[in-house]
């Protein structure tokens, strides 16, 4: 486990303890610690219901009957287990990386190594997906331990480039899966926000748990540079030679109406957004995006 | 502008170091892979304009102070007189106006125009190196290299006078001179724009300019002008004097400038032979011409004096000089038939009590052989002289005798004399008349009186007239438009026609109200022609000696002799009053306008120096303006490249956060 460099085994020793929870109930095909959206054999009492010929007997309240000479069902929770996808979007601007700093992609391989291992690790499934303009690799979602070194071997070797195709990824993801499931996308969503909001609502649709991790740059963000810069796009090679202090303005501008857009999408969507920086370190961004998941009645 | 440390001005290459670091920075771009392009290309397509605009002003700015900070260094001096695009001056030829009227002083106890422009051109001079100096006086006319310029207050050619000034001749002499000396010259004009002085008519203008700039290289020229305040000022001039026999009789003005008004008392001293007196004279508004007789033994052959005012604004103004001869008997001639015409005549040349004024009839025939230099006036009424008799016309008019010329019965169209013919007399219409309609009343033989009253030539009326043609001035004129007295000067005489007779088949003219009065004047100008030889104006040909004479002065108003001032002066036997020109009384300066006329593709530039007559400099240490100017260039810049306090950043966020726009 230890191999690859994204994978911190003290890191996830020390998050082992928080549980990941789904928002939505999930439809899993084994029993395990999600809600379902259908009734099961769980402890947890869900509702009574009238009795209707073809219903087991053995589910009738007896003492519900000698109190109100009525027949009541009593039904409980079923619970099941959760199938997780991650997205990671590998265009070529995920290469970018500022100084002293690792590249956005190898902040997503960490994030998606970190939660698929605590994930299998409490028995759920854990699925990827690597999306560019030219590439879709996938990894089915598996609850084994031993599909974990296939995840992480196919998120090492995974080299940014090329355009972004993160929406028809999203697209097809929506489209394919049947089941409920926790879609996790790790991008610097740097694509039309409009289509990207379209995506998001087409998983939504199909009542999937989006959870978004917007990643960012420190040095994209703050734009701060003192000499004029020839730069060259990471995605399509086209080169710009510009005064930075000249339009640091309209720069940030731009940015944040970007990242505001890209947070309404998801707030539409009804997905977790966070937007993170490449310094920011993991641990407590996860402890703090795991703690917002637990269901509020278990604080 | 002018430097006095024209090495350190290569420092202004220093000026273009902002602008080289810019283009080098352009070039030394560091390449950065960069991933969010979509906001670099739509901040650089929306940060075009204004952006682009404060950074050229920055630079601006930067290269400005820099300049400004080159100039300071180098110690610019700027000067009106060599105007901002000055370099070095190898020559500077100085016009110097000295007449009198550059001895007007802005305010009691300030200095004259002239001591002023002077202190003005030798600091200018000094500043700007002291290039070689040559000064053309309006007095001499002579050009005279002055070793230093720290002399020009010292010398004689900078004195003061009483003399006038001849700009277009000065200009000329400028040019000879410009003709000989080599290297980049400039000519320097200091004057008070009388317009008597720089003669905007005279015809040598245009082949001045010419002249100017056919000089190999065509110098500029630096007209500085005073005007502004000047203090209050009263000038007392001589318009002639006549000897009777008991007596002198002077005809003076007073004039006061234009910003005086009300009526004021004015004591004038008279001196003559060494006895003074004191009268006050009232002078009722800016000008009063007036009359002065002087008393005087029938036994005095000669003598002289003087008339002044109490000091003003400008000292050489307020004094006039005289002196006289013996008393003359005043002898015209009639050249007529025995007509009526010639009664009239008789009576206008000599009045009845008039002991002093003799008249005598010729008859035409009889002229050539009449000795006319006794005369002061030939009235002719005959058909106009031809031969002989012409020629001895001509030669009293040109010694300086008047002459009329009337129309006669006999005249016929085909005679002409000094290029003036009667046309055929013409009568008017039955029961109308040749009335006088139009005629000049400020000179002439019909201009008012002293006093302003006017003659009442309109009472004139004729039945018939005849017109003289000729180039002649016309001093009135008919109601129809044609000319009735004209005047043309003949060297020193006048040659003057009157366009009808005295006769009662010709006109009204002999009822005394025209005739008299315009025969008495011009009698009396006639007469001036023998006490003018005792007058003489400054710089005119008989106020210089002649070869052989020395001149002594000998009245005791000023102890000051030369060529150039007024006063009683004997020259060798000669006994003459030297009074300033007439015209150096005369306020009217030249426009503009009439100067862009005279100079026209010259490089000429006026300064005039209103208002600074209390500056007594012409060019001014203006380093410490430059060094104003490099701090607001840099404080400019420093205001421009601080950020603007709305200017958006974007903040890291925390993790799980959203980043938020400030």
């Amino acid at each position: 486990m230890s191999a690859h460099s994204f994978i911190d085994s003290d890191l996830l020793s020390r998050l082992g303890s928080l549980p990941i929870e789904s928002r939505v109930p999930m439809m899993g095909n084994v029993a395990g610690k999600h809600r379902s959206p259908h009734r099961g054999s769980s402890v947890e009492f869900a509702e009574y219901r009238k009795y209707v010929p073809g219903d087991d007997t053995r589910r009738l309240d007896w003492k519900a009957f000698a109190r109100s000479d009525r027949f009541y069902i009593k039904e409980f929770e079923a619970d099941t287990n959760l199938r997780a996808y991650f997205v990671i979007d590998a265009s070529g601007s995920m290469n970018f990386h500022g100084p002293g700093l690792e590249s956005k992609i190898q902040y997503a391989r960490r994030i998606a190594a970190s939660l698929a291992y605590l994930l299998v690790n409490q028995g759920d499934a854990a699925g990827l997906s690597i999306c560019t303009d030219k590439l879709h690799l996938e990894v089915p979602p598996s609850r084994r331990a031993a599909h974990l070194e296939r995840f992480f071997t196919t998120i090492e070797k995974v080299e940014p480039s090329g355009e972004t195709g993160l929406i028809p990824a999203l697209h097809t993801i929506a489209e394919k899966i049947g089941q409920r499931a926790f879609i996790v996308i790790l991008s610097d969503f740097f694509t039309d926000t409009a289509e990207l909001a379209d995506a998001l609502q087409h998983l939504r649709y199909r009542k999937h748990d989006i959870s978004l991790f917007h990643l960012m740059d420190p040095q994209e963000i703050g734009f701060n540079f003192d000499r004029p810069h020839r730069f060259v796009d990471l995605e399509d090679n086209t080169a710009l030679v510009v005064e930075p202090n000249l339009i640091a303005d309209e720069y940030h501008t731009a940015l944040n109406e970007f990242l505001k857009n890209v947070r309404d999408k998801a707030h539409d969507a009804n997905a977790d957004y966070q937007l993170v920086t490449t310094d920011t370190p993991l641990e407590p961004l996860l402890r703090e995006f795991l703690t917002a998941r637990l269901p509020k009645a278990k604080h | 502008m002018t430097f006095l440390s024209p090495l350190l001005l290569w420092f202004l290459a220093a000026a273009s170091v902002p602008v080289i670091i810019h283009l080098l920075n352009k070039r030394r771009h560091k390449t950065l892979q960069w991933a969010a392009m979509q906001f670099l290309l739509k901040a650089t397509r929306e940060s075009r304009g204004k952006k682009k605009l404060r950074h050229i002003l920055i630079l601006t700015c930067r290269t400005l102070g820099l300049a400004a900070l080159a100039f300071a260094a180098a110690r610019p001096i700027v000067s009106g007189l060599l105007g901002w695009g000055a370099g070095t001056i190898d020559t500077v030829v100085l016009i110097l106006d000295r007449s009198a009227s550059m001895e007007l002083r802005s305010g009691d106890g300030e200095d004259a125009k002239r001591e002023l422009v002077l202190r003005k051109i030798r600091e200018a001079m000094s500043n700007i190196g002291s290039p070689r100096l040559v000064v053309i006086d309006s007095a001499s006319g002579k050009p005279q290299e002055i070793p230093s310029p720290d002399v020009l207050g010292q010398i004689s050619a900078t004195a003061a006078t009483d003399s006038t000034a001849n700009v277009p001749t000065l200009l000329a002499s400028a040019a000879d001179v410009l003709t000989k000396s080599t290297g980049r010259s400039e000519i320097w004009l200091a004057s008070d724009l009388q317009r008597s002085n720089w003669r905007p008519d005279d015809d040598r203008w245009a082949a001045l300019r010419a002249n100017l700039q056919s000089l190999p290289e065509k110098p500029a020229i630096r007209i500085l002008s005073i005007s502004g305040d000047s203090a209050a000022n009263t000038s007392l001039r001589l318009l002639n004097t006549r000897r009777t026999i008991d007596g002198l009789i002077l005809n003076l003005e007073l004039n006061r400038s234009k910003d005086n008004r009300g009526s004021i008392g004015l004591p004038v001293t008279t001196q003559i032979n060494g006895a003074s007196q004191n009268e006050l004279i009232t002078l009722p508004g800016q000008s009063l011409r007036f009359q002065k007789r002087i008393p005087i033994k029938l036994e005095d052959e000669s003598g002289h004096g003087w008339l002044s005012i109490p000091a003003d604004g400008n000292p050489r103004d307020n004094s006039v000089f005289f002196a006289y001869g013996p008393a003359r008997p005043i002898k015209s001639i009639i050249v007529s038939e025995s007509n009526e015409a010639a009664n009239y005549l008789s009576l206008a040349a000599a009045p009845p009590n008039f002991e002093k004024q003799t008249v005598t009839r010729i008859e035409p025939g009889a002229f050539a052989a009449t000795s006319t230099s006794e005369l002061s006036l030939i009235l002719w009424a005959a058909p106009l002289p031809t031969g002989e008799s012409a020629k001895t016309l001509q030669n009293f008019l040109s010694s300086g005798g008047q002459v009329v010329l009337l129309p006669s019965p006999k005249s016929a169209a085909t005679e002409a004399f000094l290029e003036t013919q009667w046309e055929p007399i013409s009568t008017s219409a039955s029961g109308k008349f040749f009335i006088l309609k139009d005629w000049e009343r400020a000179d002439g033989p019909l201009r008012d009186g002293v006093d302003g009253s006017p003659i009442p030539a309109e009472r004139l009326r004729a039945i018939k007239r005849a017109i003289p043609k000729s180039d002649a001035a016309v001093l009135a004129k008919w109601e129809d438009g044609e000319p009735f007295i004209t005047r043309k000067i003949v060297d020193k005489g006048t040659l003057w026609t009157i366009g009808s007779i005295p006769d009662y088949t010709w006109s009204n003219l002999g009822d005394a109200d025209v005739l008299l009065p315009a025969v008495q004047r011009i009698l009396a100008l006639g007469a001036e022609r023998f006490d003018a030889s005792f007058l003489a104006e400054v710089g005119s040909d008989s106020a210089m000696l002649a070869p052989s004479e020395t001149r002594t002065r000998v009245d005791d108003y000023s102890k000051e002799n030369s060529d150039h001032v007024a006063g009683v002066f004997r020259l060798g036997n000669r006994l003459t009053a030297v009074n300033r020109p007439l015209a150096e009384d005369e306020l009217e300066t030249t426009t503009k306008d009439s100067l862009d006329a005279m100079l026209e593709g010259t490089d000429y530039r006026l300064l005039d120096q209103a208002g600074q007559t209390s500056d007594p400099s012409l060019s001014t240490h203006i380093w410490r303006a430059f060094l104003v100017a490099m701090l607001f260039f840099l404080i400019s810049e420093a205001l421009l490249c601080m950020p603007k306090e709305n200017s958006v950043t974007t903040t890291t966020p925390q993790h799980g956060g959203a980043p938020s726009a400030t």
